[in-house]
């Protein structure tokens, strides 16, 4: 979804060739509204080629580097990095040669992310997601209402705006860009301030990706632990599956379900935000309650499809043998991963620093402060609520 | 510029198309994923035909 589409436009008399990019930060927001669709083509072979490079070197360099002293390392790297590596490669090349830009049509991180797990629920049996989502809403309850209210709180003794207070406490607390992206249109902030919110979620998701499976490692946790701890700190569903598929399977299907349930409330907290911004803030006289159509029209539905695609292959799995079974959901595995490299080399390719260096330290401090609560409480939860639970 | 055009010029509304095209893309990535996931278990997209 772009920033205009999100409700939120560009500050007074900018040209719109220059906004577009500043809110590129975000993976979702800054295509121009209306590109041309050939350059939108054009976007996505370069998003293609990129993952099919991934792909090459994914399957590839452990083969390559056998038997010498990088053995180890080639054996480690999963996917997301290679692909996180090129898009950021791609990135630097295309903003040097002036495409970028023009080019950003194509970087559907959103869909491809979404697609990616659809699919992925899949591999995930029924069973698995019914015992998970009882901690996993719990989680999430406890979790997204601690950390919106601190970083609400940290953010009004900062002296933030209340629109970016709105902005961050959602991006921090439930699903980063998507929930920055569904605050700006609920509380009805300034295309620079969802610009801004979308560049800090990334800044900080980016390392997340891989200093939190190397700490899982270390503090020895296991993988549903670990898988809990990513899905309910790393603030972007795109990022929580990267890190999730480098500590491994069972931590990704974890970490997912945690992600999910997340994004699954992202559509309470956003009407909260619309119906206290309109009634308590702004006191506007044309404001109506919300009722249960605008939870629906801001549920994310590909939530929908990823049950469905577990009730689906749950069910078709018990009709067909192991072996059969085995490789057709592993042909639709391999399906997932295309998806989220497109998603993960989406996110290299459209990252930018450039608006998070017009707003100053303060919405830096309550993010990074935000994030180490977030980090510290979804490590207690996880451990408290996870501990016991098995994916096998 | 009356003072309601400067406030609708600072604070623009947030609904509009944007949560439509929003769903669409969700309901995009839901059917396009569903769909691929019944092509494969059909066996129209076969083992071995996804690099």
């Amino acid at each position: 979804m772009s920033a205009g589409e999100a409700g939120v436009t560009p500050r007074d008399g900018e040209p719109a060739a220059r906004s577009a990019p500043e809110s590129t930060a975000g993976w979702a927001e800054g295509r121009p509204a209306g590109a041309a669709w050939p350059l939108t083509l054009a976007g996505l072979v370069v998003v293609l080629a990129l993952a099919a490079v991934t792909r090459l070197l994914d399957k590839n360099v452990p083969g390559l580097l056998e038997g010498t002293a990088l053995e180890d390392l080639g054996a480690a790297i999963e996917y997301p990095v290679y692909a996180i590596l090129l898009g950021l490669l791609g990135n630097a090349v295309l903003t040097a040669t002036g495409l970028r830009d023009r080019l950003a049509g194509g970087f559907r991180t959103e869909f491809f992310i979404k697609t990616g797990l659809v699919l992925l629920g899949a591999s995930i049996n029924l069973k698995v997601i019914a015992t998970a989502a009882g901690p996993a809403i719990l989680q999430a309850i406890v979790l997204i209402s601690t950390v919106f209210l601190f970083t609400w709180w940290l953010g009004g003794r900062l002296g933030l705006d209340d629109k970016l207070r709105a902005l961050l406490s959602a991006a921090v607390s439930i699903c980063g860009v998507s929930a920055a992206i569904a605050a700006a249109g609920a509380v009805q902030a300034k295309r620079e301030q969802l610009a801004y919110s979308a560049s800090l979620v990334i800044a900080f998701a980016l390392p997340s990706i891989f200093i939190l499976p190397w700490a899982a490692t270390a503090l020895g946790l296991s993988p549903e632990v670990a898988g809990a701890w990513i899905g309910g700190n790393i603030d972007t569903t795109a990022a929580v599956t990267a890190a999730g598929t480098i500590v491994g399977e069972q931590a990704l299907q974890v970490a997912t379900i945690v992600k999910v349930t997340q994004n699954a409330l992202m559509g309470v907290v956003a009407v909260a935000l619309t119906a206290y911004f309109a009634f308590k803030v702004e006191r506007r006289p044309d404001a109506r309650r919300p009722g249960l159509g605008d939870l629906w029209e801001r549920f994310p539905k590909f939530v929908l499809g990823f049950v469905a695609a577990s009730v689906i292959a749950t069910w078709w799995l018990s009709t067909v043998s192991a072996d059969t079974g085995k490789a057709t959901i592993g042909v639709a595995n391999d399906l997932r991963v295309w998806f989220l490299i497109l998603a993960f080399v989406s996110i290299g390719l459209e990252f930018r620093v450039a608006s998070l260096k017009e707003a100053g330290w303060r919405p830096v401090g309550v993010f990074a402060t935000a994030t180490a609560v977030n980090v510290a409480l979804a490590l207690g939860l996880a451990a408290l609520l996870f501990s016991g639970f098995s994916v096998a | 510029m009356s003072e309601t055009e400067a406030v609708r010029r600072e604070e623009p509304p947030a609904q509009s198309s944007g949560w439509k095209r929003a769903i669409n893309e969700d309901w995009a990535a839901t059917i396009i994923g569903l769909l691929l996931l019944i092509l494969v278990i059909s066996g129209v997209i076969p083992t071995g035909l996804v690099p």
